[in-house]
């Protein structure tokens, strides 16, 4: 089946309206093994690690089946450098999604249209209709999702389910056919359902918040260092799950709606108000600490983190910021820093 | 390589300029005084709106300017830095971080506490960032607006709604200047700020078009300080008459044909931000007989460079004009169009080369410099240098390595004039 790649720093692409269109949504993740060489012969090493991941990868030849990109506005690097992506990439469809920076009304009127025109030209490219009645079927199943992975994600505080494992398991969703992936998140659920505690109790609970991190050995890493991530704050987490789109309310307005009114991503403003959306996980999931992982130059997490960090010191929980690199080797530098941060926990008990 | 040190002429009005630019922060003084709002606003927003609004616009990226002139934003951003501020995020924000923690004076790049707050992602999302870091720091309002990212293959019918939603916001925002203010929207005041805005980036850019003489009239010594009052003061009738006389001084220059460099043997194009603690780098370029005769960042700010908007929209429509002109603004143009309009002007200002600054503190600028360049050489035959620096960190510049590549360059330059 052909599939329509996502180059998102959010994850506020609609999906529902690519699977209406016949096609595969497959959200495009970095591979922390390869450097980026060609990618810097475009955009500057001193500009986000990731996103130079992600066109290197596409420089270099995406999956076959993918027919069409959709770039959405999340922070700046994506309407910089899509038009990079138009200058090296041959795909016959390739579509900026200006997601609003703002979530008021007038906001959710102009990301309603936007929403139109990319429909109108996933028709015109394809020749297909992308009907009112096809894009209700596909809420559903994407709401359907959204139920199993939710009731997934409590195993890890659970301790039964690792947080590098549910991870892998978000990002799966995210790249294969959704009728695959329910499939795989109901057989996943059963299996949990039967599993007793096999993490480790004296693990410290974390919330992981940060940059987009897709990569799930980061995660396995962090853990193995005596955390278990119970919760999260990302886009490869609670922000793909965390809501459902309304199933009563005309199609392209729930959508719309559906992403302005989820947990807020930093890319968006206030970006401030993330911090009551992780201090309500915080509190909920009574975690230990916080971990804040900026990938390098990733300006929306840099500006959020004094004032995050301000804000968690007087509410006295342990927040750690971590700032790094896009490769793996680059990782075991930080073994130092987390270990530290799990004795600061382990005094406070 | 002649290294014979050749100094280029400031147009006497230029001169003047310190007196506009002290009009402009006596006037905030003034304010203070009266009551009278205030409003921080960033680059890229209509200034020409707070003014037609009666409030007094600051320009904090205006302000952190001064204090690199002054050599105090590297001190400034330390104190950022050392709040947690990262060293790879923009300067002009750490600069104004510094300052304000400090409580700096105006005269050294401090901004006093405005009444509200006017940003836009128009240029960067940075804007808003920086502004929402001050808004909860200094406990004011603060209102956002959000501009659609115009792309290379955005089309006429996206333009069409993209509108829409800009326009929808700038009345959001006079709304909201009336519930923070208590001052009401004046169609006649807005008609009177828009004509002398339109006026002065008219004349702005009438000053531009005697650069395209060769020689070149004037220098970055009249335009880097000279791009201020379009920063600050759009929509003011008093730098109208100072642009004005920067123009009939230059004119002169063109009839009797001097120019602002004796021997003007390399003409060339500057891209991005200058290092405004390093002035001196630019006049230095005229000790190879080599003189910047277009910068799209200062021409930029003389916004009214689309020709769908005439005089008459702007009269007409002061705050409808305003939602067409953000989104075609010179400094944000998507690659294709960015490629396209230095290819005009390279061909009618004449240009031998084009310096391009890697800014680290502004990133939307500097992605796409590095296909811009390779298609200026293989489609024009123009050689590009990319000097990777920053605009208000003087830490990240490193000055002897800049000006062995200059040397390089203008030697590239001068013997591809020997052939």
């Amino acid at each position: 089946m052909k599939k329509i790649g996502i180059f998102d720093s959010g994850v506020d692409t609609p999906e529902e309206i690519i699977l209406a269109a016949g096609f595969v949504s497959c959200r495009l993740f970095g591979d922390p093994t390869i450097e980026p060489d060609k990618a810097n012969e475009h955009i500057p090493p001193t500009h986000c690690v990731w996103t130079r991941n992600l066109l290197e990868q596409a420089i270099k030849g995406l999956d076959k089946d993918i027919v069409g990109i959709i770039a959405t506005h999340g922070c700046d690097r994506t309407n910089r450098e899509f038009d990079i992506w138009l200058k090296c990439i041959n795909l016959d469809f390739m579509f900026f999604l200006n997601s609003p920076f703002k979530r008021n009304k007038i906001a959710l009127k102009f990301f309603i249209d936007d929403m139109k025109e990319l429909i109108s030209q996933l028709e015109d490219s394809f020749s297909v209709k992308v009907s009112s009645e096809k894009i209700k079927v596909a809420i559903k199943l994407m709401n359907k999702i959204r139920s199993l992975l939710m009731e997934i994600s409590e195993f890890r505080s659970k301790m039964v389910l690792k947080g590098a494992e549910f991870h892998a398991l978000v990002k799966e969703v995210q790249q294969i056919d959704k009728n695959e992936a329910i499939k795989l998140l109901e057989a996943k659920l059963e299996e949990l359902k039967t599993k007793k505690t096999t993490v480790n109790k004296k693990y410290k609970k974390i919330l992981l918040t940060g940059s987009d991190l897709d990569d799930t050995e980061f995660i396995e890493y962090i853990e193995n260092l005596g955390f278990q991530i119970v919760i999260d704050d990302l886009g490869i987490g609670t922000k793909y799950f965390w809501n459902k789109v309304d199933e009563n309310k005309e199609p392209i307005e729930a959508l719309a709606e559906y992403h302005l009114k989820k947990p807020i991503h930093s890319t968006k403003f206030p970006s401030y108000e993330r911090y009551d959306v992780i201090k309500n996980l915080a509190e909920s999931y009574k975690v230990d600490g916080i971990i804040n992982v900026a990938h390098k130059f990733c300006e929306p997490v840099l500006y959020d983190h004094p004032y995050l960090s301000k804000k968690f010191k007087e509410l006295d929980i342990p927040y750690l910021f971590i700032e790094t690199e896009y490769n793996r080797e680059s990782y075991k530098q930080l073994a130092t820093r987390f270990e530290a941060f799990g004795e600061i926990i382990k005094r406070r008990d | 390589m002649s290294k014979e040190k050749k100094s280029g002429i400031m147009l006497n009005a230029t001169n003047k300029l310190k007196n506009e630019m002290g009009r402009h922060f006596l006037a905030i003084e003034q304010a203070y005084r009266d009551g009278k709002p205030t409003a921080w606003a960033t680059a890229g927003t209509p200034v020409e709106l707070l003014y037609a609004m009666d409030v007094q616009a600051m320009m904090p990226e205006n302000s952190a300017t001064i204090s690199a002139a002054l050599k105090q934003s590297k001190k400034f951003i330390e104190i950022a830095e050392d709040q947690g501020y990262s060293y790879d995020l923009c300067s002009y924000f750490k600069t104004n971080v510094g300052a304000v923690s400090s409580k700096a004076e105006m005269s050294v790049g401090g901004t006093r506490k405005p009444t509200f707050m006017l940003s836009s992602d128009v240029i960067c999302d940075t804007h808003v960032r920086w502004f929402q870091v001050q808004a909860e720091r200094l406990n004011v309002p603060h209102f956002t607006l959000d501009i659609p990212h115009v792309v290379s293959n955005t089309s006429n019918r996206q333009r069409e709604y993209f509108k829409k939603y800009i326009k929808e916001q700038l009345w959001e925002l006079l709304d909201f200047i009336t519930e923070v203010t208590g001052h009401e929207y004046n169609e006649e005041k807005a008609r009177e700020v828009a004509s002398n805005s339109y006026e002065l980036g008219k004349i702005w850019q009438d000053v531009f078009e005697l650069r395209k003489n060769v020689p070149s009239p004037i220098s970055t010594r009249d335009t880097f300080g000279g791009l201020f009052p379009l920063f600050t003061m759009p929509g003011l009738k008093s730098p109208i008459k100072l642009y004005k006389r920067m123009y009939k001084e230059a004119k002169l220059r063109v009839d009797a044909g001097v120019g602002a460099l004796e021997n003007e043997e390399f003409r060339l194009m500057w891209e991005g931000i200058p290092f405004w603690y390093n002035l001196k780098f630019f006049s230095n370029l005229e000790r190879w007989n080599a003189m910047i005769v277009y910068e799209p960042y200062v021409y930029a700010f003389s916004k009214y460079t689309n020709p769908n908007i005439t005089k008459d929209d702007v009269l007409n429509h002061p705050v409808e004009s305003m939602a067409e002109l953000v989104l075609s603004f010179w400094y944000i143009y998507d690659l294709e169009t960015r490629v396209k309009k230095f290819k005009e002007t390279i061909k009618e200002w004449k240009i031998d080369g084009v310096l391009l600054h890697n800014n680290m503190s502004c990133r939307p600028n500097s992605c796409g410099q590095y296909d811009l360049k390779r298609i200026l050489m293989e489609e024009l035959d123009i050689p590009s240098l990319i000097i990777t620096s920053d605009m208000n960190d003087p830490r990240k510049l490193n000055e002897t390595q800049v000006v062995n590549q200059i040397e390089s360059f203008i030697e590239i330059l001068r013997q591809r004039k020997k052939k």
